[in-house]
């Protein structure tokens, strides 16, 4: 089972590096991240800080943009070029699919994070005033990281159901919507009606809470060394993912292909 | 002799496909029973739109029917991976990575089904050499034409040496060559044990071929059988082959109409409606002067009989 999963992640990784429209945002985030260098002088105050703001901003949206656009097509693709029908007519299951799938691409976007990180990491201790090795780039880099893991198995799922483009559109959704569920939290626990606590709590636990994967504030200000903090977020990453990959592999299952 | 059950049985298979959320489903399989035994060659014969294809991805899982039931080597369709490594599948019009080599798609083929590289190596080398591609084992599938495709098709299909060939099309883009070798394989297989169930819209090549034909229509059987029952039960009509051509009032003569034939070049080609008048014709020419080149029983072809049963079950809603 293990092998023919690994053989689906690594056809998988070679489709997606193959890419070119992968490597036109790459480039396109490396340029915006080297522009930081110029972009900090700019600005008034602790430049190095404007640094890690904007390079890590970047590295998130530009991440974001490669999950949602490689993630929206990673099944639809393979149904649509018929590639699927010989895949699966061999001793594969549909199961082994779908994580093998993911599993290609989250090693993708774990090349793309590092490489985008590395050139933050080298412009911000480069900086000429005030720059250093903050270690804290790759420790939000790797928070980011798992954020678009969850991202792609979100899209994966909507991709073995719906369109690229409403994938691509509910992806987005829950992307901007898994930054806010704090406040929904909030906002529930301030009502005097115990239904209405009760159904926010509940869409609160259900929707992913992607601010447990943020700490770019608390690099920017220098206030994160250590990589400890990435053990709960691994955790909640697993979990999460975890019951995303089975609803995709059951809805998967009994998925004619016409 | 102890005759084996049937390596594939389907069972009253029915299947609809969703055309809209208001609209009613369109029903492409109804109720089709047949089976296929070891070792033999059978044709999966209908129009477009007979349901030849959505049996053959029922069979490979691709989709699901809303009843009955597909028995595989004695165990249900949905056992599995230990079925699966016994069945070799290509689809019609194969559609690969295109980024991959021929090379590296047969080597992820062997990854999935479980084969070691070094058997994956000399199979490839062995199927691609069979097929016509080993110049092309290391050029990007983008750079095949859509024969170098379907040959592809059909080696990943073989590479895991499976019991149960099922070929979706198999001459589909083929140029005459190509259908040679396909039929080549084809009979190569049988010979060595296989069994092959494929769909073809080339009936000459499924005459040629097949131990059986199952013809389909508007997913229903219309015909199930032996080739040559099928078409060995019917003669057409005797043709007479005469030299010189008679004028007409030597024919009339000889008890033929004007109607009878027609004049090819030198010769008169006569058709006779059974063995009876074709003896009274023969007597009539020879009693003119005329001498009988050859005679022949044309018998129904697998074309006529598709024709018919396909023609005729429009209104009939016929099975077999």
């Amino acid at each position: 089972m293990l092998r023919r999963i690994f053989s689906i992640a690594a056809n998988t990784f070679r489709e997606t590096i193959r890419n070119k429209i992968l490597y036109a945002i790459l480039a396109f985030a490396l340029f915006v991240i080297g522009m930081t260098f110029f972009l900090a002088d700019l600005s008034v105050g602790d430049f190095a800080r404007i640094i890690a703001d904007v390079g890590l901003a970047s590295i998130h949206i530009f991440g974001v943009i490669m999950a949602v656009f490689l993630g929206i097509t990673l099944v639809s693709n393979e149904v649509e070029r018929k590639t699927i029908y010989i895949l699966l007519s061999k001793p594969v299951r549909r199961f082994e699919f779908i994580f093998g799938k993911t599993l290609g691409l989250s090693v993708t976007l774990l090349l793309t994070t590092l490489a985008m990180a590395t050139v933050l990491f080298l412009v911000h201790f480069s900086y000429r005033y005030g720059g250093r090795a903050e270690v804290g780039i790759f420790i939000a880099s790797a928070g980011i990281y798992m954020e678009l893991v969850l991202l792609t198995c979100l899209a994966s799922l909507f991709s073995t159901f719906t369109t690229p483009v409403l994938s691509a559109i509910f992806t987005l959704s829950l992307f901007l919507v898994g930054h806010l569920t704090k406040y929904l939290y909030v906002l529930g626990d301030q009502s005097k009606v115990e239904a209405v606590r009760w159904a926010s709590r509940f869409i609160f636990y259900l929707l992913p809470n992607l601010e447990n994967f943020n700490w770019k504030n608390e690099v920017a200000y220098g206030g994160l060394k250590s990589f400890s903090i990435l053990g709960w977020a691994a955790g909640y990453l697993v979990a999460y993912a975890a019951c995303v990959l089975c609803l995709s592999c059951l809805l998967f299952a009994r998925k004619d292909f016409k | 002799m102890i005759r084996q059950g049937p390596i594939l049985s389907i069972e009253r298979l029915s299947k609809s496909y969703p055309t809209g959320f208001w609209r009613k489903p369109v029903r492409v399989l109804s109720d089709l029973s047949c089976e296929v035994h070891a070792n033999e060659i059978v044709g999966f014969l209908g129009p477009n739109g007979a349901g030849k294809t959505t049996t053959i991805k029922i069979l490979n899982r691709l989709a699901f029917p809303d009843a009955g039931k597909v028995t595989l080597f004695g165990g249900q369709v949905r056992d599995g991976a230990d079925v699966r490594r016994r069945i070799g599948f290509m689809p019609e019009q194969p559609y690969f990575y295109e980024y991959l080599t021929g090379g590296e798609f047969l080597r992820l083929c062997g990854q999935l089904c479980g084969m070691s590289r070094a058997d994956t190596e000399s199979r490839s080398s062995e199927l691609l050499s069979r097929v016509g591609l080993s110049g092309a084992r290391d050029t990007a599938i983008r750079k095949y034409s859509k024969g170098m495709m379907q040959r592809l098709g059909l080696a990943q299909a073989l590479l895991h040496d499976p019991e149960l060939v099922i070929l979706d099309e198999p001459m589909s883009g083929l140029d005459p060559m190509g259908r040679m070798e396909v039929r080549g394989i084809i009979r190569d297989l049988k010979a060595a044990g296989k069994t092959v169930f494929f769909s073809s819209h080339i009936l000459s090549d499924v005459e040629a071929l097949c131990d059986r034909v199952i013809m389909l229509h508007k997913g229903r059987k219309v015909a199930e059988g032996r080739v040559e029952e099928l078409i060995g039960a019917e003669t057409l009509y005797i043709e007479l082959v005469v030299s010189p051509v008679l004028p007409a009032d030597r024919l009339a003569a000889a008890g033929i109409p004007p109607d009878a034939g027609y004049a090819q070049g030198a010769l008169l080609v006569l058709r006779a409606a059974d063995n009876e008048q074709a003896n009274r014709w023969i007597a009539g020419l020879l009693r003119e002067g005329g001498t009988v080149l050859s005679c022949v029983p044309v018998k129904k072809g697998l074309e006529e009989i598709f024709m018919e049963r396909v023609g005729g079950s429009d209104s009939t809603g016929a099975t077999s």
